[in-house]
């Protein structure tokens, strides 16, 4: 029998101060949205927008994505994590840069606070890449699952790198085109390249496990990697230099490559033995079922269907918000309470199991807070896209409270969670242990 | 898959003092997963190898220490040495019928 090694997981001061910077984020991207429901009524290109957009992907979704990649990377990689110290140096480059940046667009100053927030994004962002690449180096057996993350990072990068030199060409123009036309470059690279890859490796890796199922044909997700990254160099290499008509053929490549991904799923789905889908699972497969949508929206934006501009205006507002708010947010939502207990419970509990009778997971969160919570999501998501589709303020605020609380229940169920503390354990009796 | 060597009569009291070892991820012990491969004394010394549902298993650290203690504990007089082994590697066929029955009765 071959020999493993213990637990590669990195310490709790790695990992934890990621989950509470993001839920806080998600409380104030709420909040903000309750006064931003003015800004859905025209252009994307919006003070108001942009601040909402950072925060969301930045302090919010890549900010707790960082946090929990430095505990599943020794588990998809099989190795330890190269280095705790630089995993705490890009915490804090990712926290600072996010707070100037979302503060720059909310006031839309474009001098230095903006300049300083990019910097300090990109050198956070080759940080991580350093970690990722330098852990993945150290992997004992290289899985496609390797392939999605450390592409992800590669393309974290090259978004910051472009968002970087927007940020100085607001007030040294030196770029030829408009900022419209790197803005689209800028959100496809990240949604497709750093959220779409990223998601799709750990989900390979994490779903069938939390599903209790061994899919062991990844020849789907091979070609899910190799065409959703051929879809996104056509798309740059068509955006910046071929302008051509092709775009809705590169999205398709991007789309076939995702459906291939769900049908990997479908297959561990078919194979599984655990027939309880507690509610973080739940959640899972809600965000999985809303990724439909910006896929099925993706033809729409890329093809000149001759829709009227103002409707064309509120789909591309509903094509990013069913990514950010719908799939990615949705899937954070419900991840989270298949992360974080486990995290968390593995550092109070490490020394007592085996000597005391100990609680488990999932008793360490309040399992009615995270029924309310996704109840409050899925609805606060349809009215919310309603209310932009419709042009209706009232409908969005309504939208935006339901949000509202849904952050607030995250909130209170994560801080629960971050506060444990193990207490009042009774030593282990035998008996029949399964009586 | 519980296997013992065949002058080892402290397996089955082995054997039931693990199920006091819950896997957190699912809410079963970890014999009726089918994680412990084997056990064996020779002398004093108590070795029992086991597995995880996956590699790289982030618990991995938390249940070899789990099952070291608890053996420590219940056999005082012993020197108990778990090792973690991934072949052959765990699949869900290795769950005992009782394993089965518990994952059931959760739906």
């Amino acid at each position: 029998m071959s020999t493993a090694s213990t637990s590669n997981s990195p310490g709790k001061w790695v990992v934890l101060p990621h989950y509470a910077f993001a839920a806080v984020a998600f409380l104030v991207l709420s909040i903000l949205l309750l006064f931003s429901t003015d800004a859905f009524s025209g252009h994307y290109f919006h003070p108001k927008l942009l601040t909402l957009t950072h925060v969301a992907v930045l302090g919010w979704a890549t900010m707790i994505i960082f946090g929990a990649l430095y505990q599943l990377l020794p588990v998809v990689l099989d190795c330890k994590l190269y280095s705790e110290k630089l995993a705490v140096y890009t915490f804090i480059l990712l926290g600072t840069g996010t707070i100037l940046l979302a503060y720059s667009f909310w006031y839309f100053q474009l001098g230095w606070s903006m300049h300083a927030a990019a910097c300090a994004l990109v050198i956070s962002f080759v940080l991580f890449n350093i970690n990722v690449i330098q852990t993945a180096r150290k992997a004992p057996k290289w899985t496609i699952e390797a392939d999605f993350i450390v592409t992800s990072a590669i393309w974290l990068l090259v978004t910051g790198i472009v968002g970087l030199l927007m940020a100085v060409n607001f007030t040294l123009p030196f770029l030829p085109l408009d900022h419209v036309h790197y803005l689209k470059l800028h959100a496809h690279i990240g949604m497709a390249g750093w959220f779409l890859l990223l998601i799709i490796g750990v989900g390979a890796k994490l779903i069938p496990m939390f599903l209790l199922a061994h899919p062991e044909d990844t020849r789907k997700l091979s070609w899910a990697y190799n065409l959703i990254n051929a879809g996104l160099v056509l798309f740059i290499l068509d955006h910046m230099v071929l302008h051509t008509k092709l775009l809705p053929l590169y999205g398709g490549l991007v789309v076939v490559g995702v459906l291939l991904f769900l049908l990997y799923l479908r297959d561990a789905k078919n194979t599984m033995q655990r027939k309880d889908i507690d509610l973080g699972m739940q959640q899972t497969f809600v965000a999985l079922v809303l990724l439909l949508l910006p896929l099925a929206l993706l033809f729409v934006v890329s093809t000149d269907l001759g829709l009227p501009q103002r409707l064309l205006s509120s789909i591309y507002l509903v094509y990013g918000i069913s990514v950010f708010l719908g799939f990615v947010s949705a899937l954070i939502l419900g991840q989270t309470f298949k992360t974080l207990p486990f995290i968390v419970w593995m550092h109070a509990y490490e020394n007592h199991v085996g000597r005391y009778k100990t609680p488990l997971p999932k008793d360490m969160y309040s399992h009615k807070l995270l029924r309310w919570q996704n109840i409050f999501y899925l609805v606060g998501f349809v009215v919310f896209v309603a209310g932009v589709l419709l042009r209706e303020q009232q409908v969005i605020l309504a939208g935006a409270i339901s949000f509202s609380i849904t952050a607030i229940l995250y909130t209170a169920n994560v801080f629960q969670m971050l506060l444990h503390k193990a207490h009042n354990l009774k030593p282990l009796t035998y008996g029949k242990a399964n009586a | 898959m519980e296997k013992q060597t065949p002058d080892t009569e402290i397996g089955p009291e082995v054997f039931e003092t693990l199920k006091y070892i819950i896997d957190p991820e699912i809410g079963i012990n970890i014999v009726d997963l089918g994680l412990v491969y084997t056990v064996s004394l020779e002398g004093d010394n108590l070795h029992v190898q086991l597995t995880l549902t996956t590699p790289g298993c982030p618990m991995s650290g938390t249940i070899v220490m789990a099952t070291e203690q608890i053996l420590l504990k219940r056999f005082p007089d012993l020197n108990a040495k778990v090792e973690l082994v991934w072949t052959p590697m765990w699949t869900t066929d290795m769950i005992s019928e009782e394993g089965m029955q518990q994952l059931n009765s959760m739906s």
